[in-house]
């Protein structure tokens, strides 16, 4: 094994490695959700007018909601009133240099190996770093200001861009979206903003590292992300979480808007504890993403490698409006243990000569669940568009399951949907072909479910391909033969 | 959609018979009870999420099984010619003996009226007993309603060479009616047998056509089964169709959608032992108005099954398509089979197709896969045919013919094929 696995498997850990938890002092909030708890929290984050107004809007709108229940998942509820809705270190440290940050956390950071110090810089990966719930740190700044791209986090952007986020806030999903959309609308706490002006290809790849690290806290992101016309954007989104017997919840919500000419391309892995072997614990993902191709020509590509989590209901979405433009989704899901997973993708098609991609593939083993739920429309001015899907279930064991979902619709008679689903093992036949070549089962077995998920992966960037491979062999380490 | 519940469906515009029919009253009480308890909306429900029912909930319907069927009603261009001694008819769901000929069946063989044999062991031992569709008010309003029906027992090691024709025909009549025809098919170890299940409406007036099936195979037996729907095109169809395979079972279904303007089907194949072999295939060919929903299940219980599902669609014009076929596959049943696939062609701007290709799988060795696909006629196809001196409208039509052709094929009947063959080319060539 090389110097470079070695590290990585360090890194990503066969058990959950990263259940470590840091000692910050967490100021005083109280639990449970109310307009004056929402009051409180925005003039705690010294929020303008309008953005209170938001936030009431939506947790009104919250609260003649009925918490959904038509996946195929089923858990606890979470307790909405003994959550806390609000949580930040409570020294808020200063944005010049590294030495003013909390030097627990700067620990923890370096205990996941977010390249946060001086010398990850060359790497070129700038990071916005969200710990728990305010932005402690973001690098790279200099450097993208100069390219005119703004990437600050939201409750920043909020006071510096109003006009921005004022316009594209709540412009792909709605308040009234859905239940943790509308509660997140509600008490989001921090999160990433990311602006890339006109003709402006973005120098360099953005990435965030989310961590829950209080045990109570659910996390409620929110990330927007505008590309103007003829820019282009590269978004990493990396998670890991810290091991508690109590579930925890995550309602993020990702708003994508690329104009005419524009790309953005969201990728994601996600490891979050998935809970012990009896499905104790583990981390509830219930995010809503989505983006919109609002001009001609553009382009939204989501690319998400699911492993943790207890349950994970994630439909990243693509509007396909602007002529031309192209949607995708490259996903692999995997489920061990006790995992339940219905996650997916919408393509809704309202432009005329619209493309759409979607690249599904699911791996239950242990007693996991994952479900491939998606959409596509073709509406009825969408003249001349095009979909191709394909979600292919591996099944690793007998007492998993997995399940497709798709609903397709078109409306329209010179567009075409193609959907193509399988579901089947790793063979005995390829094993055997492989071992009687030397190799042995298990390296047999990781090379036929690398090559399941290459389509995938290979969309991711490298920097986090490597380490998804690393993380998928480990994964599945022992839950086949 | 419509918000109608069900329950409302059935007890504001059905009308119900008034007292219990004689015969299984057990059955029927049970039937009267879910009917009464039953109630969950249609808005709501996810398996009536597209369907439209307003050519239900726009009518009230009403009971009209008198146990006497119209005599001098003159059928004979609908006889098949490989029936001529095979055939039950139905009229507006009464049977008619005089149009009915049963001749020349191997012993043991009962091919009738099932208001014949209320007493027969086999009929008894599996009248529904294989039709429990959850949350369901059709398959009790058929228990409730049924006066006659088809009842086929095909004794052990018995085939049957020549096809059974089921005939029910809808006759003209002012008032909205309902008809609930019933089949009730039990074949024994390694017994065979062709059931060709039709139904025609000789008018275009307006009824609700809810029919059941139950077909139980026992070890080795082997059915072909037809269903035809030449329903009038005002008609209202909902029909539950359910086979029950045991082990080395065959049992393969082919269902042609021509007419009704509602149409619902909603076939079930439950594989109860090892080693089943099934087909569900479906034929839909819609235009104008018309709204073709297909929501199948492949239901593999055990080891070692085989299943197809070959589902092709048409829609011109305004027409809706939707389709949801869903393959099962229950833990532990290993080494499954099972094969689905929704073929859509989309020929006008205004029809709408929704299809949702299902797999719920719990076992690891299984190989299963669906294909779904929403398209239209290729250019170059076109082209190529009007290279050859077609017309376009002549290319386009040949193409669509083609498209159909395949699951009109797989008729075991010739007559059938035929007349299905024409049945395509008055679909096709709309001059």
């Amino acid at each position: 094994m090389s110097e470079e696995t070695k590290a990585l498997e360090s890194m990503i850990g066969e058990e959950y490695k990263y259940g470590f938890t840091t000692d910050v002092e967490y100021e005083d909030f109280p639990k449970g959700i109310s307009e004056d708890i929402i009051r409180e929290l925005s003039s705690r984050k010294e929020e303008p007018e309008w953005m209170l107004e938001f936030r009431l809007k939506s947790y009104r709108a919250w609260l003649e909601m009925d918490e959904p229940e038509w996946f195929n998942a089923t858990y606890t509820k979470p307790d909405f009133e003994n959550l806390l809705y609000y949580s930040a270190p409570k020294k808020r440290p200063s944005l010049d240099s590294l030495d003013d940050v909390d030097p627990n956390i700067r620990e923890t950071y370096e205990k996941l190996g977010i390249p946060l110090e001086e010398q990850k810089m060359l790497a070129g990966v700038a990071v916005d770093a969200v710990f728990d719930s305010v932005s402690v740190f973001t690098s790279f700044k200099e450097k993208l200001a100069e390219a005119g791209v703004i990437f600050c986090s939201i409750s920043e952007a909020i006071k510096e861009y109003p006009d921005l986020v004022k316009k594209y806030m709540g412009s792909v999903i709605p308040a009234r979206d859905n239940f943790y959309a509308a509660l997140n609308s509600a008490v989001f706490s921090d999160g990433s903003f990311c602006y890339i002006p006109k003709n402006t290809a973005c120098p360099m790849e953005l990435s965030t590292y989310f961590r829950i690290n209080n045990m109570e806290s659910g996390q409620f992101e929110r990330t927007l992300i505008i590309a103007e016309e003829g820019a282009s954007v590269s978004y990493l989104e990396g998670c890991t979480a810290p091991m508690y017997d109590e579930n925890q919840l995550h309602a993020a919500v990702v708003e994508l808007i690329a104009l005419d000419h524009a790309d953005i391309k969201y990728s994601t892995i996600q490891n979050w504890y998935s809970g012990d072997e009896n499905g104790k614990g583990g981390i509830y993902n219930f995010v809503t993403k989505r983006g919109i191709c609002k001009g001609n020509h553009s382009k939204i590509s989501w690319t998400q490698l699911e492993t943790g989590s207890a349950v994970t209901l994630k439909y990243p979405s693509v509007i396909l409006q602007g002529d031309h433009s192209i949607g995708e989704f490259y996903s692999v899901a995997v489920t061990t243990k006790k995992q339940q997973a219905d996650t997916g993708t919408k393509m809704i098609h309202l432009g005329k000569n619209t493309r759409s991609t979607i690249i599904s593939k699911g791996i239950s083993a242990g007693e996991s669940n994952n479900s491939y739920r998606g959409e596509v429309k073709i509406g009825k001015k969408a003249t001349g568009s095009k979909n191709y899907s394909v979600c292919d279930s591996m099944l690793i064991g007998q007492s998993c399951g997995a399940h497709t979902f798709p609903y397709i619709s078109s409306e329209n008679a010179s567009s075409s949907v193609e959907h193509e689903a399988t579901t089947s093992r790793v063979g005995e036949e390829q094993i055997f072909y492989l071992m009687q070549r030397g190799i042995s089962e298990q390296d047999a077995i990781s090379m036929i479910i690398n090559g399941f998920v290459k389509d995938v992966l290979k969309e991711l960037p490298l920097e986090f391909a490597v380490e998804a491979n690393k993380l998928l062999d480990i994964k599945l380490e022992g839950s086949v033969g | 959609m419509s918000s109608v519940s069900t329950k409302e469906l059935i007890h504001a515009y059905v009308q119900l018979p008034g007292v219990l029919r004689e015969n299984f009253k057990e059955l029927r009480s049970q039937a009267k009870e879910n009917l009464d308890t039953c109630a969950f909306t249609t808005k709501k429900d996810e398996e009536w999420r597209f369907t439209d029912l307003k050519s239900i909930t726009s009518n009230k319907f009403e009971s009209v099984d008198t146990g006497i069927a119209q005599a001098d009603l003159e059928l004979d261009e609908y006889h098949l010619p490989e029936a001529m001694s095979s055939r039950l008819v139905f009229i507006d769901g009464n049977f008619s003996p005089s149009h009915s000929a049963i001749e020349g069946m191997p012993d043991g063989v009962i091919v009738g009226n099932i208001n014949d044999f209320p007493e027969h062991e086999q009929l008894r031992s599996h009248l529904g007993t294989m039709t429990n569709y959850e949350d369901d008010v059709f398959v009790p309003l058929n228990d409730v309603n049924f006066q006659d029906g088809t009842f086929i027992f095909v004794p052990k090691e018995t085939v049957i060479e020549q096809p059974i024709h089921i005939l029910n025909v809808f006759t003209h009549r002012n008032n909205p009616h309902f008809v609930t025809p019933r089949v009730l098919f039990v074949g024994e170890m390694y017994s065979k047998a062709t059931i060709i299940e039709e139904h025609i409406g000789l008018s275009d007036n307006v009824y609700l056509n809810v029919p059941v099936n139950e077909f139980r195979l026992y070890s080795g037996a082997h059915v072909h089964h037809a269903r035809i729907q030449r329903d009038s095109k005002n008609a209202s169809h909902i029909s539950r169709p359910v086979a029950m395979l045991d082990a080395h079972a065959e049992y393969h279904s082919y269902t042609i959608c021509l007419g009704s303007k509602l149409f619902r089907n909603e076939p079930r194949v439950i594989q109860n032992a090892e080693e089943v072999d099934f087909t569900v295939d479906g034929l839909v060919l819609i235009d104008g108005e018309q709204i073709a929903d297909t929501h199948s299940i492949m239901d593999h219980r055990f080891s070692h099954g085989n299943s197809h599902q070959l589902h092709k669609v048409v829609v011109n014009d305004q027409a809706h398509s939707i389709f949801n076929g869903k393959i099962f596959v229950a833990k532990d049943a290993q080494k499954i089979d099972s094969f689905q696939e929704n073929r859509n062609l989309l020929i006008s701007d205004t029809g709408k197709v929704n299809t949702k290709p299902q797999l719920e799988i719990f076992a690891d060795d299984v190989r299963c896969s669906h294909g779904a696909t929403i398209g239209q006629l290729q250019d170059e196809e076109v082209f190529y045919l009007q290279s050859r001196g077609l017309t376009e409208q002549k290319s386009r039509e040949l193409l669509v013919y083609a498209f159909a052709l395949e699951s009109v094929e797989s008729m075991a009947v010739k007559s059938v094929e035929e007349l299905l063959l024409k049945e395509v080319i008055a679909y096709t060539n709309r001059d």
